[in-house]
């Protein structure tokens, strides 16, 4: 009698797991994908170790969606590789971007295609004034100096005080994130990669950007968001958590979040931050629960 | 004198630069102005505040511009040293006082857009008074033939508390053979900014610039950028110097060039010395090409390799 109960009980928890990983791959069923990931693994530059490792997840068109993760997780290796810069190539997996197979495009390519990415520290670049790096992607360049000055407006500069600027060591830390979202925004892409956007930033101007992310959620453009900060992915839509460059899970954001805290032993953090999108906190039990499977309660 | 005296060409020969040589002629805009065809004076335009003199000689002209004491000048001072030939030798020896506390801005446009053999010489004296706020900017274009054989050689003493601005531009058309030699002397509290950009872009270019700032005088400070490209097979040499020779002095040497296309040579050769223990000189320098996060910022905007490196060319070549 107990080996049958020993045998039901390992039974049922593989029927969960099944449950649990095809909930976790089909959070999407119905949804159109922007951008698509499959099997993606990127080396480091000598081709010696991995950092990112057979990771598959897809990203929803017109959602905010915050990839997450401890320093040192990936996040940013994933950014540029999807993006396409030179030095960080896959080798092996997919990446494609509205059903297109980009895997092996060029970084102006995809950009062209739709999508661009705003750094975690732009460049300070003497000389290049601020309305025309912002004109840089634009498509169409007819009323250009109205369109700069709508960039701005949306990421809260005012128009007036930097269309004579240049993007230079004169501009602040923050001046700089906002105007590179300035130029990203002007392009009008489908996706834009934002990457650690919170980075050196003091808590009143975080609030001031997750404003600027609805913005751009309104303005109908999908929104890939790198960071390790929970205040700032609770904007989010839906999330995907990277933990030592492995895939861990891909769900709405809150969900993701506790999983994140769980891996991590943050249980006080988890139950004071934590809401669903709802706005109810998760039942402790849940909480409990999921804490228990990371081994972490 | 009419618009239609003064050679059409060099009107419309800086246009690259956004410059519209036409404000600059007598009887448009308000400043003081001395405009020179090869080695004729075509017009002289004073306003009150300054002397502004010129006598031609064999192959140029003697030019004397004095900021009387105490005057602030609104309107740019123009000096324009065009020359609407191939061939010829045009040799100027301006001399450029500015009394104390006098604050002016002279902007000199140096055009030779059919050059091709041509040879412009400057000798150049600038006094600059106590209590100044002079700012000197001249702009060079050397046509797109094979450029001219261009050789100015010009010292300057910046007096007690007086800002200095100098920008030297040629960044447009083709340069040709160019030697400059700039000496600027700074005394006491004085400040310096110099600003070199120069463009070489093909074999017949060969550019050299010396620009040297002697801090001589207790706590001047100076700042010395100079900004160059070589392209298919062209030419930059931008040696900056400084010198702190007094207490509590301080000065900075930059250069930054972009080497583009094969057989192009970019050198840069950053000088400091310094002989008061309590002065500061410092430099820097890079050559090469552009970071490639730079590139990679601007080609996440759609922008190819080649048009981000364009842009980023004309970014550093900007006059400021």
């Amino acid at each position: 009698m107990s080996i049958n109960l020993d045998f039901y009980s390992i039974f049922l928890k593989y029927l969960l797991n099944i449950v649990f990983i095809y909930l976790n791959n089909n959070h999407f069923e119905g949804f159109k994908l922007l951008l698509e990931l499959k099997d993606i693994t990127i080396p480091t530059e000598d081709g010696k170790c991995v950092i990112v490792n057979n990771i598959s997840f897809g990203v929803k068109e017109g959602s905010i969606h915050a990839v997450i993760g401890p320093n040192g997780s990936g996040k940013s290796t994933l950014a540029y590789t999807i993006m396409g810069l030179q030095t960080f190539n896959p080798t092996q997996g997919k990446i494609y971007f509205d059903g297109i197979d980009i895997t092996n495009m060029s970084l102006t390519q995809r950009a062209k295609l739709g999508m661009t990415l705003a750094w975690q520290e732009p460049a300070r670049i003497d000389g290049l004034t601020v309305p025309d790096y912002i004109a840089l992607g634009m498509k169409d360049k007819t009323n250009m100096k109205e369109k700069v000055r709508e960039a701005l407006e949306i990421v809260n500069l005012e128009p007036e005080r930097y269309i004579n600027r240049t993007i230079d060591e004169s501009l602040s830390g923050g001046e700089r994130k906002r105007v590179e979202l300035a130029a990203a925004i002007a392009m009008r892409p489908r996706l834009i990669i934002l990457d650690e956007p919170d980075s050196g930033l003091d808590m009143i101007v975080i609030e001031d950007f997750l404003n600027i992310f609805n913005k751009i959620k309104n303005l109908e453009m999908t929104i890939l968001l790198i960071t390790h900060r929970e205040d700032i992915g609770m904007v989010a839509d839906y999330g995907t958590l990277i933990w030592r460059g492995n895939h861990i899970l891909t769900d709405e954001f809150p969900k993701v979040m506790l999983r994140y805290c769980a891996k991590a032993g943050l249980k006080e953090f988890c139950k004071r931050t934590l809401f669903t999108n709802d706005g109810k906190c998760f039942d402790e039990d849940y909480i409990d629960r999921i804490f228990r499977e990371e081994g972490t309660l | 004198m009419t618009d239609s005296d003064y050679p059409e060409e060099i009107l419309q020969s800086l246009e690259d630069y956004n410059i519209d040589m036409r404000d600059f002629l007598p009887g448009h805009g308000g400043g003081a102005k001395l405009l020179l065809d090869f080695n004729k004076i075509k017009g002289v335009e004073q306003i009150e505040g300054i002397i502004l003199k010129g006598r031609e000689i064999a192959n140029g002209i003697v030019a004397d511009v004095v900021i009387k004491e105490g005057s602030k000048i609104e309107e740019p001072v123009h000096l324009c040293f065009g020359v609407n030939k191939e061939k010829g030798i045009q040799e100027i020896f301006p001399r450029i006082i500015a009394e104390d506390n006098t604050d002016v801005k002279i902007q000199a446009h140096c055009s030779f857009p059919k050059a091709n053999g041509l040879i412009h010489k400057m000798f150049g004296h600038f006094y600059i008074g106590k209590n100044c706020n002079f700012n000197y900017s001249e702009t060079h274009y050397h046509g797109e033939n094979s450029g001219a054989l261009v050789a100015p050689v010009a010292y300057m003493y910046v007096g007690e508390n007086s800002v200095f601005e100098n920008n030297f531009n040629l960044t447009k058309g083709t340069p040709g053979k160019v030697k400059i030699m700039l000496d600027i002397y700074a005394m006491k509290n004085s400040v310096i900014r110099s600003n070199i950009r120069a463009f070489g872009k093909n074999k017949k270019d060969s550019v050299r610039i010396r620009d040297a700032i002697y801090l001589e005088g207790e706590n001047a400070r100076s700042v010395l950028k100079m900004r160059a490209a070589a392209r298919d097979g062209g030419e930059v040499l931008m040696y900056g110097i400084t010198e702190g020779n007094a207490p509590h002095c301080n000065g900075h040497v930059e250069c930054s060039e972009i080497v583009l296309g094969k057989g192009s040579i970019c050198r840069a050769r950053p000088f400091i010395r310094a002989t008061d223990p309590t002065s500061s000189v410092s430099h820097e320098a890079s050559l090469g090409r552009f970071p490639q996060k730079w590139l990679d910022e601007l080609m996440a905007k759609g922008l190819t390799e080649k048009e981000a490196t364009e842009v980023l060319i004309e970014a550093m070549l900007r006059e400021e």
